[in-house]
């Protein structure tokens, strides 16, 4: 499959801050490809320069084979966007929303109409389409802001984090519009602090951290970055400690790696069985009351507290 | 061969021809879509109508002093007192009858006292006994006038009411110095004939201030009574600008509101540019600012009878560059203020302090002579006098134009500041 996105070395900086380091990747007509990365990582200011809204510091991107600081009007026509934050008329119905939007893609007469109907269907908004958008669930608001990127049917659509704050019934159908986008042929870059959400929809994954992609490829091909380990995930009560429990665990027999993620310890290892006694044992003598414990297999999570000794989310 | 290239050329030339014109249609109808869309926005709230024509009329109406009294009558009523009973009282009154401004009811001082403090009445004008032509000569006569406290309309009624004293004064001074010329030359054999002699002077005298409407005009263009003022045309005129700038200047929140809401964010993310969303979200409100003009000045025709009408290229030149110079205005605002909160406040002030200082609430004829000629680097003063031009001094295009010309000015000015600035974050 050819490349539909080439980034070279993407940098935005803000006044004296770097906030997109260098970001150099593919996507491949066809799959869907995750951002991944924790909040304040660089995911929207990535997508902002690929949908021509900035200008790079440094750097540049052809999409569709349209460089996105020389010929951004060619580019706006192969993409579609829809943006992390809502941007939608709450003053109008979701139908006006996205006549309008259609219009500002060019679309018009008739085959706008059909489209928009269309568009309506897929997010499953018919019935409701001629109610004020303020007068939406914030997940219907989502899924009219996901049908305006989709209007003039782009070739690719980048999605900045679609499922931010959304109620988890939303999120799936949000998610299984994903899929039936792209099997009907869209590419998809999208965004996403969620591990599960990369991991369940991607071909490949980019994840980034601090405006640096630190890892690239399948998810098969980053967890075995990780090697054979997995994750305990230690609950431990509201009073105790985490910061103590991870110091005492670090010295532990067997223990890579143990870190404080929320309110949580993580300790990665080769086998957790064989360690599981020696945790609980040395929790008990600090008297420190775990209250539950989770094996995790190796995940992009893994990936990320390896890469980087954080968890995604708390960072 | 030569022919065949030149064809070819020809139909490149066409096609790229019918490619631009297919361009300009499809960006024409994006700043229709733009403008519909915002117009859609403004109403989704029926309390706009309120905002764009209803507040408009029943303040114009208000301002106006009301109904239209049934004679059709409306310069300001005076009650005047006349204990005087004398041929000098008479004609004071008689030429206030005369006066556009204001209209004399003679009444007994008790009444005109008690319309006074009802404040039924702005002003109350009083003759006292013993105005007559000797007092007159001789400099002892003495008038009244009792003025509400800062009332425009009493401002005007002393201005009117002075006119009228010194027009009789220079008639009567006229014919005593015929009397006197002709004493010289010869007596007069009786009183009686002294007397005709004089009485046939005076209206001789008067008639020829009546007829002589140049000198007149001339001799009370430097007097200050003739205050081109008219209230129903004032108001009239004033409202309009009052009520139609400010949603224009609102043109700042709008921006605002794009911005914060993300939505501009998002256009630019479609094949549509900056000067199309420009374009199309000033076009916009400048029709809306045209419509709800063109509703006020009809009510102002067939309500008031006001004469808006006489030159409908001239109305249409003069509001078309008020509304364009306030769309300007409102886009420059735009690019200094971040939230819609903030703009709408700041647009709603601007609105009323600059009607305020352009005369469109007082007649700027009112304000120091200082602050006559400061209030020229605001759009609503040339809005007003524009207007004013067409319905209360009756010009037509050339009259207007000026004031046009200075507002396409303002408007020119405004925009590039506006678009210069104009950013999307
Ligand atoms: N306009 C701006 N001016 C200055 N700094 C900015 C600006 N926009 C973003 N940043 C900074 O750049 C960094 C990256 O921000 P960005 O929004 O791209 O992150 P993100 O990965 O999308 O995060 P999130 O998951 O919270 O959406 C952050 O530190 C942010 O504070
Ligand atoms: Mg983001």
């Amino acid at each position: 499959m050819p490349n539909i996105l080439e980034s070279q070395n993407l940098v935005k900086t803000y006044g004296d801050f770097t906030a997109v380091k260098g970001i150099t990747f593919d996507i491949k007509e066809g799959e869907i490809f995750s951002l991944l990365g924790p909040n304040g990582a660089g995911k929207t200011t990535t997508i902002s320069m690929l949908s021509t809204l900035y200008a790079p510091t440094s750097g540049d991107a052809t999409i569709g084979g349209y460089s996105v600081t020389k010929d951004p009007m060619a580019v706006k026509r192969v993409i579609g966007v829809v943006p992390q934050d809502l941007a939608l008329y709450e003053d109008l119905t979701a139908k006006e929303n996205l006549v309008f939007w259609g219009q500002m893609y060019g679309l018009g007469g008739k085959s706008l109409t059909s489209r928009v109907d269309e568009v309506l269907e897929q997010i499953g908004l018919t019935d409701k389409a001629k109610n004020r958008v303020k007068t939406y669930s914030g997940g219907m608001k989502r899924r009219v802001n996901i049908g305006v990127g989709l209007l003039h049917k782009p070739r690719l659509l980048f999605m900045d984090e679609p499922t931010v704050g959304i109620d988890p019934q939303s999120r799936r159908a949000i998610l299984d519009t994903v899929k039936d986008l792209n099997k009907q042929g869209m590419t998809v870059l999208y965004t996403t602090h969620y591990m599960e959400e990369a991991a369940e929809l991607s071909n490949r994954v980019g994840i980034i951290d601090h405006g640096e992609l630190i890892a690239l490829g399948t998810q098969d091909e980053l967890t075995k970055q990780v090697g054979e380990t997995e994750t305990l995930i230690l609950h431990i009560g509201e009073n105790e400690d985490p910061e103590t429990l991870a110091k005492a665990l670090s010295g532990v027999e067997g223990v890579q790696k143990a870190d404080v993620t929320d309110h949580e310890v993580s300790v990665i290892t080769a086998d957790a069985k064989d360690i599981l006694a020696a945790v609980v044992g040395k929790a008990n003598e600090r008297g420190i009351k775990i209250r539950s414990i989770d094996i995790r297999e190796p995940n992009l999570e893994a990936v990320f507290l390896h890469l980087t000794g954080r968890a995604l989310r708390d960072t | 061969m030569k022919s065949v290239a030149s064809v070819s050329k020809k139909e490149v030339k066409k096609q790229s021809l019918s490619l631009c014109g297919k361009k300009v249609k499809i960006i024409m109808k994006k700043i229709f879509a733009i403008a519909w869309k915002d117009a859609i926005v403004r109403f989704t709230s029926p309390s706009e109508l309120l905002f764009f024509i209803i507040l408009p009329i029943v303040f114009t109406f208000l301002l106006a002093g009301g109904t239209p009294s049934n004679d059709d009558d409306n310069r300001i009523r005076i009650p005047v007192v006349d204990e005087s009973q004398t041929a000098v009282s008479q004609q004071i009154i008689d030429e206030l009858e005369n006066s556009t401004a204001v209209r004399p009811e003679v009444v007994t001082r008790a009444e005109a006292q008690s319309q006074f403090d009802d404040r039924r009445a702005d002003a109350v004008f009083i003759i006292p006994a013993g105005v007559d032509i000797e007092a007159l000569q001789n400099g002892s006569a003495q008038v009244e006038m009792l003025q509400q406290p800062s009332n425009l309309n009493a401002g005007i009624a002393q201005r009117a009411i002075l006119t009228a004293i010194r027009r009789v004064s220079s008639s009567v001074s006229a014919a005593q110095n015929a009397v006197r010329q002709r004493e010289a030359k010869q007596a007069f054999a009786s009183d009686a004939e002294k007397q005709a002699y004089f009485e046939s002077s005076l209206t001789l005298a008067q008639d020829i201030q009546a007829d002589a409407p140049e000198r007149v005009t001339v001799i009370e263009g430097t007097t200050p009574d003739r205050v081109n003022y008219d209230p129903r045309a004032n108001s009239s005129a004033g409202q309009l600008i009052t009520w139609v700038f400010i949603p224009l200047f609102g043109i700042s929140a709008l921006f605002a509101s794009e911005r914060q809401g993300g939505t501009l964010r998002r256009l630019l993310t479609t094949p549509t540019t900056k000067a199309t969303f420009l374009l199309g979200t000033i076009s916009g409100q400048v029709a809306m600012a045209l419509i709800q003009m063109f509703l006020l000045v009809g009510f102002a025709i067939l309500a008031m009878k006001l004469n808006w009408g006489r030159d409908p290229l001239a109305l249409f030149v003069i509001l078309l560059a008020s509304a364009l110079a306030a769309a300007a205005f409102g886009a420059t605002l735009g690019t200094f203020i971040k939230t819609e909160a903030q703009a709408s406040g700041v647009s709603i002030m601007f609105g009323m302090v600059m009607a305020l200082m352009g005369g469109c609430w007082y007649p700027l004829e009112l304000f120091p002579t200082a602050i006559q000629s400061a209030v020229k680097v605001l759009p609503t003063t040339w809005a007003m006098q524009g207007m004013l031009d067409l319905v209360l001094r009756g010009g037509g295009l050339v009259d207007v134009l000026p004031e046009a010309g200075v507002l396409l000015v303002f408007a020119a000015i405004f925009l590039s500041v506006g678009v210069s600035r104009f950013r999307y974050e």
